[in-house]
């Protein structure tokens, strides 16, 4: 039985599988069989087959689908946009997928555009991957020059046209609506919900904005069937999943595991432990807008409701570890650093509130802080919360800061009480 | 109605609104930023927030933006629960970590919505230990201070810019709290609604720059309700005015905005609130003028023009009330001119000065002709005139010949707003509240239908759905076929590559719910008002209904000098003729012109001929120009600002304006000179001593009513003088005027008693009533806690409604008349000589009295000429080259301009600039086009 769907064509050679290759591994089977069923079907598979969004939220993949209006009455123009712009802190799962393996991608967007009733499909690519560019370009055209993407496609009547936009850069386009915004044309700034993009999305037609990951899941799943897709996980969650460590462990790399392996395994089995003579004093289990967990959370499962209820999120599954030896205010800083430079600007919260942490961090860093910065930290973030802010990403940012604050509040307090950074 | 809870307590409310909105409405203080009454939600700056609670059992709630929240029926809310008390504070303090606190030397302090919503907060302490971002400011222009270390970035200033305005070059640059609010380079900006920017800016980044070089703080500023003069729209201003430093006699400071819901709404076109400061400009007329003979220099003598010297007002009064005398005993014939932007007393007491047979409109016959045909026409039961909320809710729209951007430029941003209608249809469709702004307008672009015919391009062609550039015949052509196909008749007379595109528009037209036809004056031709109002008639016979039919006057008070001078001869090219016949009776003869340039109106030819017939001129006006270089005696007469009277706008709406301040000098109102005249007439009879018992406005809007039946309603308008509330008049000034007893101070210490006020029950200080929802006659608009004009939601029947004790005018009652069925004109044949000249305004140069404001002087273009560009490279001639024209008698000289617009073999010539104001008069006109040879030479 395949265990390794996303990752089976990926070599230890840092190319691309061609559509030759692809198609003698198998590959666009799963396309020819979406073809020959009805769209609505493969929304219910999908959706029956639990895969949640690997962009970091976990929502249910074929329900998202399921809210774009369907039938005659409903628009005649509806889009597809994948998500790859692959920017959290700590994350380079995407890219492997997009460099190694093109053509899954293509096959799972093609089947997703198929599904949603949708002719034209945008890849928002974060501009920096410039290999992964070039490898999509050329796969889109091997697929186009051998009829599987374009005007009637084998025969079907169904056209569908992928095209490659590469972002100027800006974390903020990781979110569905400022990527289309972004896209439009306009600033990436994020759109207020409802109205959602699947009833009103890229220049107000219904639209669907997946993550890279999550449609490289979809062929394996429409070709092999729900029941197999459900066995690859080990614990709630259905499927196979890209995890990744950072961090200062043996073999930092990513890895194709089932949902619900332990923390442990993949940090101890996979990434060899940490290097010797450190100790994992904590770690953030899914990018850098996610909390941090301590030592006694390293046998959950990594799956989305298992993570959720120990107080962070599984995010995009790759983890940075905290050692011992690594001073977790300048961790905390540098990463506030990157989410204040990368708030779009439009709600105060982010926008003024961010630049302050940093201020803060950076003062309690430099040996310059005072213990009631300490509770001015706390009510900073505490007021960056989930709705208090325009989108996700000032509650994002928040949380490595809210949980450093509370797991190691003792170093923060030795920086103050000593004048100086305790690790230097 | 939906029934909510706010705090424990229940309202009824207005279903489909926001909470916040709501709140507002209801009296209850929300501290905002970004969201505006006009222009919707966004939810970015997040201080509106309240807590919503599930149900009765949750005691906990959830923190909600209020302005991105729908009320629904049932809903419990709380505005003062701690948790959201303290999220408000916190979004101040976090804006507050890079405004630089200048409020001292920041012009928006006094009215500065940042400050008040600070105050509302209750936020006092902020812990923020670090540095301030700074940002380089911009050069704006003449009209805009840029001060971006104060923004707190709510983004109002693009959202009117760029998505209320269609204005393209003021964005938002950068990310972050480095976000920047300016253009990419540094320049005027373009858009002619940018000085809306001040009072949309909750703070000090966008200022009043003219304001600035004669700043005081709002308190300090008197003011009154008044009328924009500088158009025919009618939008209601709050100009401000305060003691000036020389001889401290009051001088206007600024004009903002006050809010008319069926006009002006939020927003004035700059040309209306930067126009203001020609008041205050050099050529001023402040004294009583007499021509001098005894130094007269040859050359100035041979042009016909006089060296005056100031007279004491009493020895120039008594020499008008000889002249009176004189043409009293028929001993001399009296001419009065009147004029389109004096009030209806000025010109109704002239005209029964003179008698109605000797006055004269003011005008060239081609103009009266035309404000007798929007009369006309908008008397039809079939044609109703839309307000402005009516025009932005039409779902086509045809404009024929009007370039209304330029001409009457609040109703373009109203077109403007129209254009949105299938987006906000759509958002209905989807559920979407049309208050969520950013959501709304994220729908498809697909405009709604403008289609626009013009002499060439115009303001709007960014959202018209089809364009159509033609001689004002082919125009009018164009609109007699719509009229035809919309009568399901066959059309003759248009060519066949518009037959499509006239049969497209029909299709719209006759197919929408809310059509609305949009034409005017400004083409200068009766036959396109003509077809447009075919075409309105065709429309409304169809759908048996009246059709909106917009037609703009060119001037502040043309319609109602139109219905004081019904008879079509009474033009200024007839006067000469008339003179003439006069000097064969061997009566001298004295014309009286009442603010009137009278070189603005006929060519230079027979403005001459008037000024040299006459014996006697006499002018009184505002500016000196060159009517008033011809006079034997001038009159200073006051502004609007300075003056109380009643004028009428495109839509028939009478309105009346009150004295924001005594005009300094002698100057007073045209009608108390021509009434101290009479007063001091040594021959009295039953019209003389009526003229000189005119004491108040009131008794000239009595006379006028009873003269004129159909201006009933001018004598309905506004309180009389003695009107009182609660035993007190209105107060012009805030009660935190400063300096009332200190500012005379250098001359006496006593306290000045004001200045009684002969017309309005308004005083010229701080003691009488300060409510606006007391008195319609309040232009201050100010409530406790709210400083800013944001205060106004506090008198209006709900967001956007009306004043609650508003003053918006009566619309005047013409007796319906039916229109005759207008054929088009037939065309002559044969090729014409020369070129045809077509009238092209802009906001920026063509406004008389707005082009002596040094700020709008700045910025007005150099005289151009649109050429065509196949005409222009058959006359091989480039952009710039000098070109000169010679039309009747006059030749302008002006600058060559490429149109890929204007039609061939014609010509785009400037309406009523400085200088080439004879080109306006004629146009549309055949001219002659010269090249003016370039110096050549140098030391090649």
């Amino acid at each position: 039985m395949l265990t390794n769907p996303l990752t089976k064509n990926i070599g230890p050679q840092n190319t691309a599988i061609d559509l030759a290759g692809y198609r003698a591994a198998g590959g666009y089977s799963g396309w020819r069989k979406a073809l020959a069923g009805d769209p609505g079907d493969l929304v219910k598979m999908v959706q029956d087959a639990g895969l949640r969004g690997r962009g970091g939220a976990g929502f249910n993949t074929g329900l998202k689908w399921s809210f774009v209006p369907r039938g005659d009455d409903s628009p005649s123009i509806k889009y597809l946009v994948c998500n790859a712009d692959e920017m959290e802190p700590g994350t380079f799962k995407d890219r492997l997928l997009m460099e190694r393996d093109p053509h899954l991608l293509i096959e799972g967007m093609a089947i997703a555009a198929y599904a949603i009733e949708a002719r034209t499909a945008y890849i928002f690519i974060r501009g920096e991957y410039h290999t992964a560019t070039a490898r999509l370009e050329k796969a889109i055209a091997e697929a186009r020059e051998e009829g599987l993407l374009g005007e009637n496609i084998l025969g079907t009547g169904y056209s569908l046209e992928i095209h490659l936009h590469c972002s100027a850069g800006n974390y903020i386009c990781g979110e569905e609506t400022a990527l289309l915004n972004a896209l439009e044309g306009k600033r990436a700034v994020p759109r207020a919900k409802p109205p959602f993009p699947q009833v009103s999305g890229l220049w107000g037609k219904p639209t669907v904005v997946n993550n890279v990951e999550t449609f490289c899941n979809i062929p394996h799943l429409i070709d092999l069937g729900v029941d197999w897709y459900k066995s690859l996980g080990r614990g709630e969650d259905a499927g196979t999943k890209l995890f990744g460590v950072s961090g200062k462990v043996k073999n930092p790399g990513t890895w194709e595991l089932p949902m619900g392996t332990p923390i442990r395994e993949i940090i101890e089995v996979h990434a060899g432990g940490m290097r010797d003579g450190l100790k994992l004093k904590g770690f953030l289990p899914g990018g850098g807008s996610t909390d941090f967990l301590g030592p006694e959370h390293l046998d959950l499962p990594m799956d989305y409701d298992a993570i959720g209820k120990s107080g962070s999120r599984m995010g995009t599954g790759t983890i940075i570890v905290l050692d011992d030896k690594t001073c977790p205010v300048g961790l905390v800083l540098n990463l506030t650093q990157f989410f204040a430079r990368e708030s779009c600007g439009w709600c105060t919260p982010c926008r003024d509130g961010l630049p302050w942490a940093v201020k803060i961090l950076q003062r309690i860093e430099n040996g310059e802080g005072r213990l009631e910065d300490i509770g001015l930290l706390q009510e900073q973030v505490r007021y960056m919360g989930p709705g208090n802010t325009f989108c996700a990403l000032a509650p994002g940012a928040a949380e490595p800061i809210q949980s450093a604050l509370k797991l190691f509040e003792q170093d923060f307090v030795e920086h103050i009480e000593k004048g100086c950074c305790p690790y230097l | 109605m939906p029934t909510i809870t706010i705090d424990g307590d229940d309202y009824e409310v207005e279903e489909g609104q926001n909470l916040l909105s709501t709140c507002l409405s209801l009296g209850i203080d929300l501290p905002y930023f970004c969201w505006h009454p006009a222009m919707g939600s966004v939810g970015a700056c997040r201080q509106c927030a309240v807590i919503e609670y599930k149900d009765a059992e949750d005691h906990r709630g959830r923190l909600v933006m209020s302005c991105m929240t729908p009320i629904k029926d049932g809903g419990l809310y709380s505005v003062t629960a701690e948790q959201a008390r303290e999220f408000r504070g916190s979004i101040i303090e976090d804006l507050m970590t890079n405004h630089p606190h200048d409020c001292p030397v920041c012009e928006e302090g006094g009215e500065c919505h940042l400050q008040d919503m600070t105050e509302m907060t209750g936020h006092t302490n902020r812990r923020y230990r670090g540095t301030k971002r700074t940002h380089r400011n911009q050069y704006l222009g003449p009209f805009i201070n840029h001060e971006m270390n104060r923004c707190i970035a709510c983004y109002r200033c693009t959202r009117f810019y760029r998505d209320y305005a269609g204005g393209t070059d003021l964005q938002a640059l950068g990310r972050n709290n480095q976000v920047y609010f300016g253009r990419q380079q540094e320049g005027v900006l373009e858009n002619g609604f940018s000085g809306n920017l001040v009072e949309v800016c909750p703070t000090g980044v966008f200022t009043d720059k003219t304001f600035s070089k004669h700043y005081v703080r709002k308190w300090d500023l008197q003011t009154a309700p008044s009328i924009c003069e500088h158009c025919a729209v009618g939008c209601n201003t709050a100009p401000g005015a305060r003691e000036g430093w020389d001889g401290k006699d009051q001088m206007l400071r600024r004009v903002i905005n006050l809010y008319h819901r069926e006009i002006n709404g939020y927003f004035l076109c700059d040309r209306g609130r930067f126009g203001y400061d020609y008041v205050n400009c050099d050529a001023r007329l402040k004294a009583v003028l007499a021509a001098r003979t005894d130094t007269l220099i040859e050359s100035t003598a041979a042009r016909g023009e006089r060296i005056h010297g100031e007279i004491p007002p009493r020895e120039a009064v008594e020499r008008l009330a000889q002249t009176l005398a004189q043409a009293q005993k028929g001993q001399r014939r009296l001419i009065g001119i009147g004029s389109p932007r004096a009030s209806l007393e000025n010109n109704f007491a002239l005209r029964q000065l003179v008698g109605p047979d000797n006055f004269y409109a003011g005008l060239a016959e081609r103009d009266l002709h035309l404000l007798h045909l929007v009369d006309a026409i908008q008397r039809d039961p079939r044609i109703h005139s839309p307000t402005t909320p009516e025009i932005e809710s039409a779902d086509a729209i045809l404009i024929l010949g009007e370039d209304i951007s330029n001409t009457a430029p609040r109703v373009g941003l109203a077109v403007r707003q129209a254009a949105r209608n299938r987006q906000r249809r759509q958002a209905r469709e989807l559920k979407i509240p049309q208050w969520q702004d950013a959501s709304v307008r994220q729908l498809d672009g697909d405009p709604s239908p403008i289609a626009v015919a013009g002499f060439e391009d115009s303001g709007l062609d960014d959202i018209a759905s089809s364009r159509f550039h033609g001689t004002p015949e082919e125009i009018a052509a164009f609109g007699h076929a719509l009229a035809q196909l919309i009568a399901g008749k066959q059309p003759a007379e248009v060519s066949p590559e518009y037959l499509e595109m006239a049969q497209q528009i029909s299709e719209t037209l006759s197919a929408s719910e809310r059509p609305l036809v949009i034409s005017g004056c400004g083409c200068r031709s009766g036959e396109i008002l003509q077809a447009a109002a075919q075409l309105a008639t065709a429309l409304a016979d169809r759908n048996s209904n009246p059709c909106a039919l917009y037609l703009t006057c060119l001037e502040v008070n043309s319609l109602g000098l139109a219905q004081l001078c019904t008879d079509g001869k009474k033009a200024l090219d007839h006067l000469p003729g008339a003179l003439r016949t006069e000097g064969e009776a061997k009566n001298p003869s004295s014309v009286i012109v009442l603010e009137n340039e009278l070189c603005r109106r006929v060519d230079t030819a027979t403005a001459d001929e008037i000024f040299s017939l006459a014996d006697e001129l006499i002018v009184l006006d505002l500016l000196h120009n060159l009517t008033t270089r011809r006079a034997d005696l001038v009159f200073p007469a006051a502004a609007t600002v300075e003056s109380q009277g009643t004028v009428i706008n495109s839509n028939g709406l009478a309105q009346c304006f009150y004295a924001v301040y005594e005009g300094p000098g002698f100057i007073q109102e045209s009608w108390r000179w021509l009434a101290d005249a009479a007063a001091f007439c040594p021959e009295s009879n039953a019209l003389i001593s009526t003229i000189a018992d005119w004491k108040h406005c009131h008794d000239l809007n009595q006379a006028i009513a009873e003269a004129f039946p159909e201006l009933e309603v001018v004598a309905e308008l506004g309180p009389d003088e003695d009107f009182r509330i609660d035993g007190l008049e209105v107060a012009r000034q805030s009660h935190r005027y400063s300096g009332r007893t200190a500012i005379y101070a250098d001359k006496s210490v006593a306290e000045h008693k004001p200045v009684k006020d002969p017309d309005a029950p308004l005083v010229f200080s701080m003691e009488g009533i300060q409510d606006p929802d007391k008195s319609p006659l309040q232009a201050n608009i100010w409530s406790p806690g709210w400083n800013s004009n944001q205060a106004l939601h506090k008198f209006l029947q709900g967001i956007g409604g009306k004043r609650r004790c508003g003053n918006g005018g009566r619309k005047i009652q013409r007796a319906s008349r039916s229109l005759p069925d207008w054929k088009p004109a037939v065309q002559p044949a044969g090729e014409a000589e020369g070129f045809l000249l077509l009238p092209i305004y802009r906001m920026f140069g063509s406004g008389e009295l707005s082009a002596m404001a040094p700020a709008i002087a700045s910025v007005i273009a150099q005289p151009f000429v649109l050429i065509n560009r196949h005409d222009a490279k058959r006359l091989d001639i480039d952009a710039g080259d000098p070109l000169e024209i010679t039309v009747g008698g006059d030749r302008c000289q002006l600058i060559a301009e490429i149109s890929d617009s204007i039609p061939f073999g014609s010509l785009g010539v400037p309406y009523g600039f400085p200088q080439v104001e004879p080109l306006g008069t004629e146009a549309p006109a055949r001219g002659q086009l010269h090249l003016l040879q370039l110096e050549t030479g140098g030391d090649q």
